[in-house]
């Protein structure tokens, strides 16, 4: 802690800060954004069973993921004060038919745990 | 007087930088496959390489000796190429779940938008995609002739997303030097934010290949283009931190040049040698994973890397720009130590001088 604070004295006084935001000739940038790792499980509302191959879908529909056989989805996302995330059923009669679900998350911490149930249809 | 004020603080800065060598940035050589063949690889990689990919559980225990890593520390995925492990994204997951950050280089060739999705779900952060050049110059250097077609579309998709960090980067040449300006536009019309230009130094396959080497008025020439690019604000351009640039210093990058290998700067290599940058002498292993704890190493050695007054001979020994250089870019060093391999500040003088 203390050396960061170091650091950014004498970033400011040098009038480089971004002297410290550097990267390897061959490398990537350094990666100073902001992220949340998203988890959880999705169960059937009346039975309680887990829900396997589920769409989990991430705001603009470019992210996603499919809950595993234990109804187990887990991602990292850009962090943001509300980000949509919808459960869509997009095997249908395979794992049984169930609606759709929207949860708006907050990222007030880095990482979220959601229990979700879908309504069997 | 603005500019000698920031020059003197950042010397002071770079002294205690040194002094306290706090790891950022660990480079992971997690392959040495590749499923090019580039005209300009420093790395030898091929299909067949001789080393197996390094087993997941081997890198994490060398980095589980890591001590209260720094905030901003990455691993930085490297190879050959990374797309080629199976479990890419299993590594990514399995940095992210020790609080550290992780990012990945790439030639773009299987970054497909499914990747793209698997990638960032696993918590990919920054990302760097070569393109070096137009189509046909691309092409030839990638040796490929579906590389361009299939980078076009990584960069379309990188370029997309906000949570990535990403830049292209553009390995400079004789033959993409004139296309320089297209390439700009080319970026600018996909939404990229950040260009980094580098020059080929002449190891590996690109000893061999007179059309990779900047002459010393194309090298100006080069110079010249990113300094006038960045008065603009629609993209970030920058050379590479591969060497001093003399008068150029500042109008070609954020900040003054500083070689970081050793100082904020590791890597594991393929082997397990504990190095700097990849791309270094090999010869400048400070030690092996599988037999040393990679963190005292970090922490104990690295002479070399933090006091490079050695480098004081050659062409080096009697310059003046030494203590600002101090011995150009470390991977400048090859094979026999006697000699800079480049200095990028002399082609700069030779060609203002005709």
């Amino acid at each position: 802690m203390k050396r960061n604070w170091i650091r950014k004295v004498m970033g400011g006084l040098s009038l480089t800060s971004a002297m410290f935001i550097f990267q390897a000739c061959y490398g990537t940038p350094q990666d100073f954004g902001y992220d949340i790792l998203v988890e959880g499980k999705v169960t059937a509302k009346t039975t309680g069973l887990a829900i396997p191959g589920i769409k989990v879908v991430v705001g603009d529909n470019i992210q996603f993921t499919l809950t595993n056989e234990e109804g187990y989805f887990s991602f990292y996302t850009i962090s943001d004060t509300q980000i949509p995330i919808r459960f869509q059923d997009i095997d249908r009669e395979l794992n049984g038919s169930f609606g759709d679900k929207e949860i708006i998350v907050s990222a007030v911490e880095d990482r979220v745990y959601l229990n979700v149930d879908l309504q069997e249809e | 007087m603005i500019n000698l004020i920031k020059k003197k603080v950042f010397q002071q800065i770079k002294k205690a930088e040194i002094k306290q060598h706090e790891l950022n940035y660990l480079f992971w050589e997690c392959t040495t496959r590749c499923n090019l063949n580039c005209l300009h690889c420093g790395s030898d990689c091929s299909k067949n390489s001789a080393f197996n990919d390094m087993p997941l559980n081997d890198f994490l225990k060398a980095l589980d000796t890591i001590k209260n890593p720094s905030s901003n520390f990455t691993v930085v995925l490297t190879g050959g190429e990374p797309l080629l492990r199976k479990d890419i994204e299993q590594c990514g997951r399995a940095i992210r779940q020790r609080g550290m950050k992780w990012s990945m280089v790439s030639n773009g060739h299987f970054y497909t938008a499914e990747k793209h999705n698997t990638l960032l779900n696993a918590g990919m952060g920054a990302l760097t995609i070569s393109l070096d050049g137009l189509e046909k110059s691309h092409n030839w250097l990638r040796n490929n002739d579906a590389s361009f077609s299939k980078v076009e579309k990584a960069i379309a998709l990188a370029a997309s997303s906000k949570r990535l960090n990403f830049d292209v980067v553009t390995c400079v040449n004789k033959i993409n030097l004139s296309e320089l300006q297209s390439v700009y536009d080319f970026l600018l019309e996909r939404g990229v934010k950040a260009w980094r230009l580098f020059t080929i130094i002449p190891i590996g396959r690109a000893s061999e290949n007179p059309n990779l080497l900047l002459a010393d008025n194309e090298f100006k020439q080069l110079m010249d283009f990113i300094a006038l690019k960045r008065k603009g604000e629609k993209m970030e351009i920058n050379f590479s931190c591969e060497g001093y640039v003399g008068d150029y210093e500042l109008k070609v990058r954020d900040s003054y040049f500083f070689c970081r290998a050793g100082i904020n700067i590791g890597s594991i290599l393929i082997d397990g040698s504990i190095m700097a940058c990849p791309n270094i002498d090999r010869s400048f292993s400070q030690g092996n994973i599988y037999q040393d704890n990679f963190f005292e190493i970090w922490q104990t050695k690295y002479h070399a890397f933090r006091d490079r007054s050695w480098t004081k001979k050659g062409e080096c020994a009697s310059c003046a720009d030494y203590k600002d250089c101090q011995g150009n870019g470390f991977h400048n060093w090859h094979g026999t130590l006697e000699n800079v391999l480049v200095c990028h500040n002399k082609k700069i003088q030779h060609a203002n001088n005709g």
